[in-house]
């Protein structure tokens, strides 16, 4: 009996005394995108040319101005939009799980939610990265950790992608990843930081909220990285869209729709500061109207569009369902 | 046998529980019991919606913001010079409209219970005020920010690690964009605030942040923005509020 007492003792110490262990916070679930940022970049896609608030190397300059928008359409470049944080600049849901082992412990955090991808799997049991010489992927290869209640990644072994879509900024196979992911209430931060010694001259920082919702939509399922020819006058071929250096026609479109500097078009660090308005103070002058996109959210999201007679109008939806929005009652 | 389990059990808990609340007596501000630190210089990187954040847009231009039609209608009639003539060329520097600006900020321990911060864009101050509610004051472009510590471990030598949750209203109207996007004095602003740290001794201030306003927006504004710490200061550069730039 006195064992047992004993016994009982030394596991009751054990118990009370031990530091305890962090609870992870529960990631799982959808959650639905709000696209109250960069809305024309996620929604309709970015215009040819601006590479506004991008640290680019003269090199992913380079790279981006010989990028048309036939590219996409070659079978053989179809997947340059697959990054495995593209999520971050696409209008499209996520949703996220567990995979546990044997004893319950969580081994993986996965995330999906974008066909442009495979999904990404994020290893929480302490497996090292890869040799740098091992097989780079679509997703790349992420590992994690939890910091407080933060799920702090980091993706490395990635292929050459495109950032942005739609724009043709380009990250090397040489990026890395740093990633940030909190859960706090109904809100899901993600902020990654992306350093590429190849395109970029800075780490590119982007964050973004979702929000927790069941019944969030991914869109339609289809395929990783669609392969359909969409310009069959390109197929087989040989040639490669492109523009040559000097000659993309929209290089300075920023310059002549938004009278911004050519300077923070073409993504130069330094047009990422407060420090830069100095400059633009000088030149800048606000456009006189607002020209394409200017209430996008609105529409997209099918919620009620503009009253008549506003800069809204702007002809994003047919007249019928334009009609039936703004006369519903929400 | 039982009887001496029983008291085993008791005197540990009493023990423990004694331990922990030692551990906790000293914990008396929001200065002390601060899991992060935010005090220093912080600098927004516009990495994110540039042409609507680094200048002035254009009349109309209301992309990505969910306002409703009242809100639009007043976006529409945005008119810098009639905000001039009123004094309310601050109208784009209240809180909801500020944080997104391309600002830097300097976040300083006022007092124990009050941590300030400060902008050189718009030379504006806001006051976290931590503990029981104080009266909000008159209505003010930086309005009335009650904080709250979000604390998580540090229990018997574990990590402690946290954020900052702050609630701002008694704001008067502004502007959510320099062209004029309104928000009214009925709106409330929600920050959450996470520093993250880099092995190369990088910190990014990540503010979280949703703008709920009954009157001219249709759902809760909700975006993410992002400071990096920055330990040389020399380029803050206080510019006062300007309507149109």
């Amino acid at each position: 009996m006195r064992r047992k007492v004993l016994n009982t003792v030394v596991v009751l110490s054990v118990l009370l005394t031990s530091a305890p262990a962090f609870a992870q916070v529960e990631l799982g679930g959808t959650y639905a995108i709000r696209m109250y940022e960069d809305y024309i970049e996620r929604g309709p896609g970015s215009f040819l040319g601006d590479f506004t608030g991008m640290p680019m190397s003269d090199e992913g300059r380079a790279k981006a101005l010989r990028y048309s928008s036939s590219l996409p359409s070659m079978i053989e470049r179809q997947c340059l939009a697959q990054s495995p944080w593209v999520g971050l600049y696409r209008p499209l849901a996520i949703r996220i799980w567990s995979e546990v082992d044997a004893s319950g412990r969580v081994v993986a955090w996965v995330m999906a939610g974008d066909y442009l991808r495979d999904t990404v799997r994020i290893w929480m049991d302490g497996r090292p990265h890869p040799s740098p010489n091992a097989w780079h992927s679509p997703s790349g290869f992420t590992t994690g950790q939890w910091e407080g209640d933060t799920l702090v990644a980091h993706t490395t072994h990635v292929k050459t992608a495109w950032i942005r879509r739609g724009v043709g900024i380009p990250g090397s196979d040489q990026s890395t990843f740093t990633v940030f992911i909190t859960r706090r209430e109904n809100l899901l931060t993600i902020m990654t930081i992306q350093e590429d010694p190849i395109y970029l001259t800075e780490p590119h920082v982007v964050s973004r909220v979702w929000e927790f919702d069941p019944r969030a939509s991914q869109g339609p399922l289809r395929d990783t990285c669609n392969v359909g020819v969409e310009i069959p006058s390109l197929e087989d071929t040989g040639e490669v869209a492109h523009y040559l250096p000097g000659q993309n026609p929209e290089e300075n479109y920023m310059v002549r729709t938004y009278n911004i500097p050519k300077d923070a078009a073409m993504g130069y660090a330094h047009t990422l500061y407060p420090e830069y308005r100095k400059t633009l103070r000088s030149v800048y002058k606000p456009p006189d109207s607002c020209g394409r996109y200017c209430c996008g959210w609105i529409e997209r999201q099918g919620l009620p569009g503009a009253a008549p007679g506003l800069t809204c109008n702007d002809g994003n939806l047919p007249p019928a369902l334009r009609k039936t929005l703004t006369s519903s009652e929400r | 046998m039982k009887s001496t389990l029983f008291l085993t059990i008791l005197l540990m808990t009493a023990a423990v529980g004694a331990q922990s609340r030692a551990t906790q007596a000293p914990v008396s501000t929001a200065r002390a019991d601060a899991p992060i630190d935010l005090v220093g210089q912080w600098v927004a990187i516009i990495s994110e919606d540039w042409r609507w954040r680094m200048i002035t847009p254009a009349k109309g231009d209301i992309v990505s913001i969910p306002l409703n039609v009242q809100g639009q209608q007043v976006a529409e009639a945005w008119d810098p010079a009639r905000d001039e003539a009123a004094g309310e060329q601050c109208r784009a520097y209240g809180a909801p409209g500020l944080m997104r600006g391309p600002i830097r900020m300097r976040i300083s321990w006022q007092d124990d219970n009050t941590l300030k911060l400060e902008t050189d864009y718009g030379v504006q101050t806001r006051l976290l005020r931590f503990g029981a509610a104080t009266s909000p004051g008159p209505r003010s472009w930086q309005g009335f920010t009650s904080a709250q510590w979000i604390v998580r471990g540090g229990g018997r030598g574990a990590p402690r690690f946290g954020s900052l949750k702050t609630i701002t209203n008694n704001l008067r109207p502004g502007y959510l964009r320099k062209n004029g996007v309104p928000y009214s004095d009925r709106a409330t602003f929600t920050e959450h605030w996470d520093v993250h740290s880099l092995p190369n001794g990088d910190k990014y201030l990540v503010n979280t942040n949703v703008v709920d306003d009954p009157v001219y927006l249709q759902a809760p504004f909700q975006t993410a923005i992002h400071y990096k710490f920055e330990r040389d200061t020399s380029k803050w550069d206080a510019t006062p509020c300007d309507a149109r730039f």
